[in-house]
Parts: C-alpha cells; structure tokens; sequence
C-alpha cells in the first residue's frame, strides 16, 4: 500500500462519513460526532503525509514538468464518448499541498469545535452529515485535474453551502440567506460553465482534440495562440466569473454578509477558510491561461482591490460581531484577487494560507463569544468580556493583531508580499488603495475587540452574571489555530527575498511569471523599496489600531483607554462623513439596487412576458380553435332537416356541374 | 257574385285573344297551320304551368294543371303520337288529377288566405330555375341532333304491335306497381282504428 | 318551327325549369307534388320529341311505349305521394312542408 494508492481516500472518508451519518445518524443522538470527525482526522493524517512529501520534493516528478513534484493519479474514466474522453483522476502538486494544509486542518479542527458548539441543537446529525459532504466537495475541487469534476465539485460546494446557511431552515432569515447564496453563486456559475465550453472549444480547435484535463487543455489552448475560436482574454473572464460568484467579489459579493445567518463553525470554515479560496485556488490554477491574457488579469486586480476597499468600509460601522468577519473576509479576498491580477500568484496564496487561519480563528472565537453571552450577536450589548472568557480573548487578541498586519505575526507577511509586487509590477494604485485597507482592517478590527472585550458590560445583568467561558472541546481548537496564525507568517515568508512559499511554488508559477508576463525579478532590497513597504505597512497598521483604541477604548495591559461613543457619534454626524458613516451602514444600498433591478424590474418583464404568453401565445391557439368551432357552428345551419332546402342544393349542383362542362368543353356551334 | 263571373270572363277574353292570334298568324303572316297550333299549345301550356306554381289557391292550381296537361295532350297529337295523346288525357287529367282535388280537399285547414305562398329560399329557387332553362336551351341548341327534317307520325297498330311483343315485361311489371301502389297507398291513408279523425 | 327538335326539346327544358322552381319554392306538400307532375311531364316531353325526330326504325313506337311506362308509374309515385301527404296530415294537422321540422333543433 503506498502513500499514492491512498489518495482516493481523502475524497472517500468524506463522502463515507456523510453516508453513515445521513442514514443512521438520527439514531445515534448525541454520538453522531464520531465517525465524521474521525473520518476527517484520517484525511488529515493522509493529506498531511501527501503534503509532506509533495513540498519536500520526495513525491517523483509530475509529468511534462522538470521541477514541479508531486502525485498524477489516475481514477476512472467518466465519459468515454469516441474521440472526447474524460478522466477522473487527481493531481497532488505544491499548490494543491498548500490548499490540502488549509483545508483539511481548519475542517478537522472546525469538526472538533462543532461537538461543542452544536451540542445542543436538535439536528446535531444533519449538521456533521453535511460538513462532510462539503469536506467531500472541497477535496474533490483541489484535487481534481479535469475542469469537469472541478465543476461537479463547484457546484456541490454551493449546495453544502446551501445546505449549511440554511440549517437553522425554520427560521425565515436563514431560508431567504441560503437562496440568495445559492442563486449568487449561480449567476457567477453560468460564466463557469461557459468557460468550460469555451475551453472545449478551444481544445477542439487543435489536432490533438478537445481534453478537458487542465494542464493539456491549458497548454493547448497556449499553443493554438491566436488561433483559438474564443480568445483567451473571454475565456479567462469566464473562468473568473466563477471565481467573483463563489468568492464573492463586486459585484456578486451581497451574499456572503447574509450567510452569517448559517451556525458560526460553518461561517469559520465555509466562509472564510475554504469554500470563498475556492476561487481564488481556481484563478491560481489556470494561471498561464490568465498569463496569456494580460488585460484579463488588470480587471481580476481592479475588481479585487475595488471589493477590498468597498468591503472594509462597510466593515467599518457593522455591529454585529460576525457581519463585521464577513465584511473582513470579503476584503481580505479582495487583496488575494488584487494579487493574482497584478502577477503575484504566490503573494495570493500565502496570504491565502495564513488569512484561512487567522480568520478562522476570528470566527470560532466569536463563536465562542456569541456562546458565552448566550446568542447574542450584537456587539452594543456586549463589552468588558475579556476578565470573563479569557482564552476567547486571548485567542482573539492573537487573531486581531494577524490580520491588522502588525509584525511579526502572519498577516504581516502575506499582506506585505501583496502590497510589494503589487508596487514592483508597477500597479502603484494597487498598494496604494492596499495601504488603505490595511488602515481601514486594523481600525474595524480594534473596534470589535475594543466593543467586545473592553470596557464597561452594556447588555443586561441577568447574562452577565451567566457568562463562562466556553468547554475545552471548543478552545482547544481556538489555541490550535492561533499557533499558526504567529508562527506561519514567519515559517513561509522567510528567508526574505526567496522565502519558503517562494520556493514551494515556483515551479507552479514560474511559466507564467517569467516568460509570459516578463515580470521583473529584483533583488530583495531590504534598504529599498522593499524596506520603505514595510515601515509603510506597519505605519498604516499602527495608525488603524490607535484611532481604534482612541474611540473604542483599550484594556490591554498597563494601557487603559476610556471607550468614547459620543466623540464617535459627532464624529459619524459631521456633514461629509455623515454620508459616508450612512452609506456604510447601509451596505452601499447594493441590496437595494439588486432588489429593484431584478425583482421589481425584473418582475415587471417577468409579468409583461407572462402578459404576452398569456394573452398573444395562448390566445393565438386558442382563437384557432374558437375558429374551428365558429366555422362548425355555421357550417351546421346548412342542415336545416328541409327537404326543400336540399333539393335546392341539388339544383344549385346540378347548374354547377352542366355549366362548368358546357363552359370548359366549349360550344362546338 | 262578381267574384265568380270575373275569373271566368278573363279567362274568355284570353281564350279569345290567344285564338285571334293564332288566326293572325294563320291569315296574316302565312304561316303554317301547324305551327301556329304549336305555339298556341306551347303557350297555353307554359301559361298554366305558371299559374300552377304561383297562384295562392291550391285547387285553382290544381285546375291550371289540369288545363295544362290538356294543352300538352295536343302537343302529342301534334307530334304525331295520337295514342299518347289520349292516354295522357284518360291517366293524367283523368286519374292523377282528380286524385291530387281529392287530396287537396282531404287536407285542407282553416286558416287558407293568410299564409305565405312562398317559402324564404323561393328567390334562390327562381334563379336557379331559370339559369336552369338557360342551360338546357343552350346545350340544346348548340347539339347537332342527327335527325330527320320530317317528323314521323305513328300509327297506333305499329305502337301497339311494339308494345305487346317487345315490351310485353315491363307492361306487366307497371301493372304489378300499379297495384302495389294502389294498396300502399290505401294502407297508408288509412285512419287509425279508434284514433283521431 | 314545329318540324325542329329543338323547339319541343326548349319547350320540355321551360316546363321542367318551372316545375323546379314550384318544387323548391312552394309551401304546400301538395303544390310540391304538382310541380313532380309537371317535371315528369316535361321529360315525357322530351321523350317524345327525339322518338319522333328520330331516324332509327322503331325508335317513335318505342318512344312512345316508353312515354307511357312513365305515366304509369307517375301515377304509382302520386298515389303513394299523395297517401304520404293526407298521413302526415293527419298527424302535424298542417300540409306545410316547413312546419315538419322535428327532426331539427
């Protein structure tokens, strides 16, 4: 049994676990935790192994590469249909190493959390049934080497999402928040799936036929240059399409706010460490395709840094304590597709890697806090939490500093690679509004912590007299995540200048760097450009959480900061900012124009086409048969049951008859 | 007592009228005598025909039928079917005739002068009869009938002689329908036994 | 005029044109039966006419016979016609032939 045959079995302890406890899970009540969790726990170990010796180079050669190692294994085949065969099989290299440590580590340590979170919810069982199927989904996509399974396993994503925002399906909010995400996440799936055809088209062109492997089709279509049917530019838009629906970019990003109405392990892993990376790893892994097409990748990098800047001034004026996370997770996906779209595809998936872990374990911890203050959501009737729930808050406080960027923690790292290539590939409005940002992400999250943890307790006395702090089975993971979220940052981005990531994987991206986009490859200077970025970056980090701590307060060691509402409310009420302090709020009224775009606009086609089948269509048939039956009723007064009126018939016959023949058989006189 | 002589003083004048045409023709115009009979006979015919279809009353219908058979028993003659002639006089005036008076008399209703003579179709009728006429006087006149210049008179021995030895079958036949005729038509006059009268 | 076939052969086609039109215009049951006569008497008309125009040797004898095969049956067909006629009568208590409309409607 070698390490390659037990490749299949990440995808199938899942997909065995789901099974399992679908059928019998109801029975088994409250040990319905067991065989999902260990079935993760097994993927883990396995995809650990894989991931091991994939990145330490053990794993042999890929093939049709000379430095990328790693593992092509072949399944079955799935469509043999004459000349167009399509193969079901799995391809294990660096990129796929570095989503495999993501995802499976944050799904078991979620799973584990889950036994405590949903302890006491009646559908325990549904839940851990469907948080295998999406690991299930999830493996399948990072695994799969054929556009097609990539696009069965995308689509099954949206329904474990689906499935999983609308678990707590009673509840009004949470039905209306599972559809709009599913019917979102379509709206980018149709470019999807018109990229897949696109590409087969394209592949068909050569004389080879059309493959739907990825790395064959992606090379052929590379090959065909221009003289693909469908330029490479709208087939990169395409592909990306999918990626801004399930990562929720501008403008398909108004879904992912409103799966916070899903349980709080499901925001942590769906929503913030696997599922929205779904698109990111997509766009990473067709990277040569968007090489190709260099107009294609400065709108990848405008819509990203657009959403960046969009999400995080939303995030900025949120009060409940997840919506805040969501807005964050949609910015911090929008510096990952600002990374792709400027060239720095490694950039993208570092800060992929280390934002799944921090943020993660933002989500858990809120979980923990929404837990302790007895579902309660609402950061104005929190405060002064941290003496109570200490390890939440400790475990936090580590999140909050990752992703605020303050070295050397990991969001320092990734986020400072972006900004530099950025710069270096000459998108200076790139760094630019990314700076920004990263202001804007140090201020929103020292506003939380500052609402949540410090100063004086604003909800009733009867909770907080109840507040505790939440059972091992649910911390534990919180410490397991924070772990990475100080040390990954340091672990992959050093040595500065040809850091570890770097090397992992160059053989992935460099095609694309080097010869395709002719990026320029500098030397690391520390006392250069590089060396201004960083103190550039942790300024603006700096700058963030200050302003946060002066209107929120602070209760951090020996610095004790009063929380001050009332310079915030004037602040919020001066003329200009009151404007934005409002649009903010309001979440930039998108809900509100998608509402009048689709549903009343749209409402109103729907029912002038309805008007149109109703009355034209309908009516045209029906008219043809009230004209059958009009013509049968005149028809009938013909028989009038009189003799006389038939005998004149005759007559009439009779006349017809001899004057047509004495007419057409002339009169020979 | 106006009303009776009137009808039978206008049908004199016509008699009257029709015959000084005739001897007109005859002295005047030099024509053939026979002609002139044929289109006396032709006239008087057509005439009463006419009356037979438009006049309200039926029995005077039914009497201007009568005069036309009798005009076209002279046309026979005229023909030269003397034996025809009769035979149309004794069946026709004789026996058909008077059978339609009985019937007429047999089913005669209360409410006589009131009605509508003719039905709502009588317009269409009267065209499609006389397009009819037209049609058959064209076809006729435009057919080269090979025929004699001189019409043949018959004399009765040789019709008598073809009717009882080549016509011997149909002869009894007609008499079969005849009789089957006469009992059916007993039959289905007769009145219900207890029923209505 | 009386020597052509054509003038007896027009005569009979005006006698039936009139007959016709008695048959399809008149209300009476028993004017419709005149008007049957006065068709079958156009017709023995015509019979007439070509046997006695004609040039083949027996042809005015046979005419003739022929002539009177259709008197007779004509008389058979008033008969029973006329026995028709004084049944219904007895039954719609009119002679109209459009007041007989059970069968429509």
């Amino acid at each position: 049994m070698t390490l390659e045959s037990l490749i299949p079995l990440l995808v199938i302890l899942p997909l065995g676990g789901f099974a399992l406890t679908a059928l019998v899970g109801r029975r088994l009540g409250k040990q319905a935790h067991w065989v999902p969790v260990l079935a993760i726990f097994a993927a883990w170990i396995i995809a650990m192994a894989l991931t091991f010796q994939t990145l330490t180079g053990a794993a042999p050669l890929l093939p049709g590469s000379e430095d990328a190692h790693g593992y092509a294994v072949h399944w079955f085949t799935w469509i043999p249909a004459g000349d167009f065969v399509v193969e079901v099989g799995f391809l294990i290299d660096s990129l796929t190493a570095c989503l495999l440590i993501v995802v499976t580590t944050i799904g078991l340590l979620v799973h584990i959390y889950s036994v405590g979170y949903m302890s006491h919810d009646p559908g325990y069982w549904r839940f851990f049934a469907y948080l295998n199927l999406f690991m299930f989904s999830m493996l399948l996509l990072v695994l799969a080497d054929s556009w097609l399974v990539v696009f069965v396993a995308w689509e099954l994503v949206g329904l474990c999402s689906y499935l999983l925002i609308g678990f707590w399906y009673r509840r009004r909010s949470a039905a209306l928040a599972a559809k709009k995400a599913f019917i979102v996440n379509r709206v980018g799936d149709i470019g999807f799936a018109l990229g897949i055809m696109a590409i087969f088209v394209n592949t068909g062109a050569s004389a080879e036929g059309a493959t739907m492997n990825i790395r064959l089709s992606i090379h052929r279509m590379l090959e065909l240059g221009d003289a693909n049917p469908i330029p490479l530019f709208a087939v990169a838009l395409l592909v990306f399409a999918g990626a801004m629906g399930k990562s929720a970019q501008f403008p398909l990003h108004v879904w992912l706010p409103d799966a916070m109405e899903g349980p709080t392990p499901v925001s942590a892993l769906i929503h913030a460490a696997t599922m929205v990376n779904a698109g990111v790893y997509l766009v990473a892994r067709s990277n040569e395709l968007f090489a190709s097409a260099p107009d294609a990748m400065v709108i990848v990098a405008a819509i990203g840094i657009f959403t960046a800047i969009l999400a995080a001034s939303i995030a900025m004026t949120q009060t409940d304590i997840k919506r805040v996370l969501a807005y964050s997770t949609l910015s911090q996906l929008g510096l990952m597709f600002a990374a792709l779209g400027v060239g720095a595809f490694t950039a993208a998936i570092f800060h992929l890697m280390t934002h799944g872990f921090f943020k993660g374990l933002l989500f858990l911890g809120s979980g923990s806090v929404i837990h302790a203050v007895h579902d309660e959501q609402d950061m104005r009737r929190m405060g002064g939490l941290a003496p109570k729930i200490p390890i939440t808050y400790a475990t936090m406080l580590i999140g909050s500093i990752a992703i605020a960027g303050i070295p050397p923690l990991a969001g320092f790292f990734s986020k400072d690679e972006i900004l530099a290539e950025s710069l270096k590939f000459g998108f200076w409005w790139v760094t630019g509004i990314g700076l920004f940002v990263a202001l804007l992400t140090a201020f929103y999250m020292f506003r939380l912590m500052g609402l949540t943890f410090w100063g004086a307790f604003r909800g009733p006395k009867a909770i907080w007299d109840r507040i505790h702090e939440s059972p091992r089975v649910m911390t534990i993971p919180l410490i397991l995540l924070a772990i990475p979220s100080i040390f990954l940052g340091l672990f992959l981005g050093l040595p500065l200048g040809d850091s570890r990531i770097h090397q992992w994987l160059a053989p992935i991206f460099h095609h694309a760097t080097e010869e395709l986009l002719s990026l320029p490859e500098e030397a690391y200077a520390l006392f250069g450009v590089d060396g201004v970025l960083i103190l550039a970056s942790v300024t603006v980090a700096a700058i963030g959480v200050v302003l946060a701590w002066r209107f929120f307060g602070a209760d951090l060691g020996s610095l004790h900061l009063p929380a001050r509402p009332e310079r915030v409310r004037e602040i919020s009420a001066r003329p200009g900012l009151a404007f934005l302090y409002r649009a903010s709020l309001n979440k930039w009224w998108f809900d509100e124009l998608n509402h009048l775009l689709f549903i009343i606009i749209g409402g109103r086609i729907a029912a002038a086409l309805w008007w149109f089948d109703r009355e034209v269509v309908d009516g045209t048939v029906n008219e043809v048969g009230q004209l059958t039956v009009g013509a049968g009723r005149g028809l009938r007064r013909v028989q009038t049951g009189r003799v006389q009126n038939y005998a004149l018939g005759i007559a009439i016959g009779l006349i017809v008859m001899a004057g047509s023949y004495l007419i057409l058989a002339g009169n020979p006189r | 007592m106006r009303s009776k002589i009137l009808p039978i003083l206008l049908a004199l004048i016509v008699l009257g009228a029709v015959l000084s045409i005739a001897g007109l023709m005859l002295v005047l115009l030099g024509q053939d005598w026979e002609d002139a009979l044929f289109w006396i006979l032709a006239a008087v015919m057509l005439g009463a025909a006419l009356l037979v279809v438009t006049m309200r009353d039926i029995i005077r219908c039914g009497l201007a039928m009568i005069v036309s058979f009798m005009a076209l028993a002279g046309i026979y003659v005229l023909m030269g079917a003397p034996l025809l002639g009769a035979a149309q006089v004794i069946v026709y005036i004789g026996a058909i005739s008077v059978l339609i008076l009985f019937a007429i008399m047999l089913t005669q209703t209360k409410d006589a002068p009131s009605r509508l003579v003719f039905q709502t179709q009588a317009v269409p009728a009267a065209i499609a009869a006389v397009v009819v006429a037209v049609l058959i006087a064209l076809a006729v006149s435009a057919t080269d009938w090979a025929e004699l210049s001189e019409r043949v008179r018959l004399a009765t021995s040789v019709m008598s002689r073809v009717l009882f030895e080549q016509f011997v079958f149909p002869f009894e036949i007609v008499s079969v329908l005849l009789l089957a005729a006469v009992i059916g038509g007993v039959f289905l006059a007769k009145r219900e036994p207890g029923g209505p009268s | 005029m009386s020597n052509s076939l054509d003038a007896y052969l027009i005569l009979s086609g005006i006698l039936f044109a009139i007959g016709s039109f008695g048959f399809l215009a008149r209300r009476n049951a028993i004017s419709m039966l005149m008007s049957i006569e006065l068709m079958l008497n156009a017709v023995n008309l015509s019979i007439v006419a070509f046997a006695a125009f004609s040039s083949l040797p027996d042809a005015q004898a046979q005419g003739s016979v022929i002539a009177l095969m259709v008197m007779a049956v004509a008389a058979a067909e008033a008969t029973v016609g006329l026995a028709i006629v004084i049944a219904i009568y007895r039954n719609k208590k009119t002679p109209l032939v459009d007041e007989y409309d059970a069968m429509s409607r």
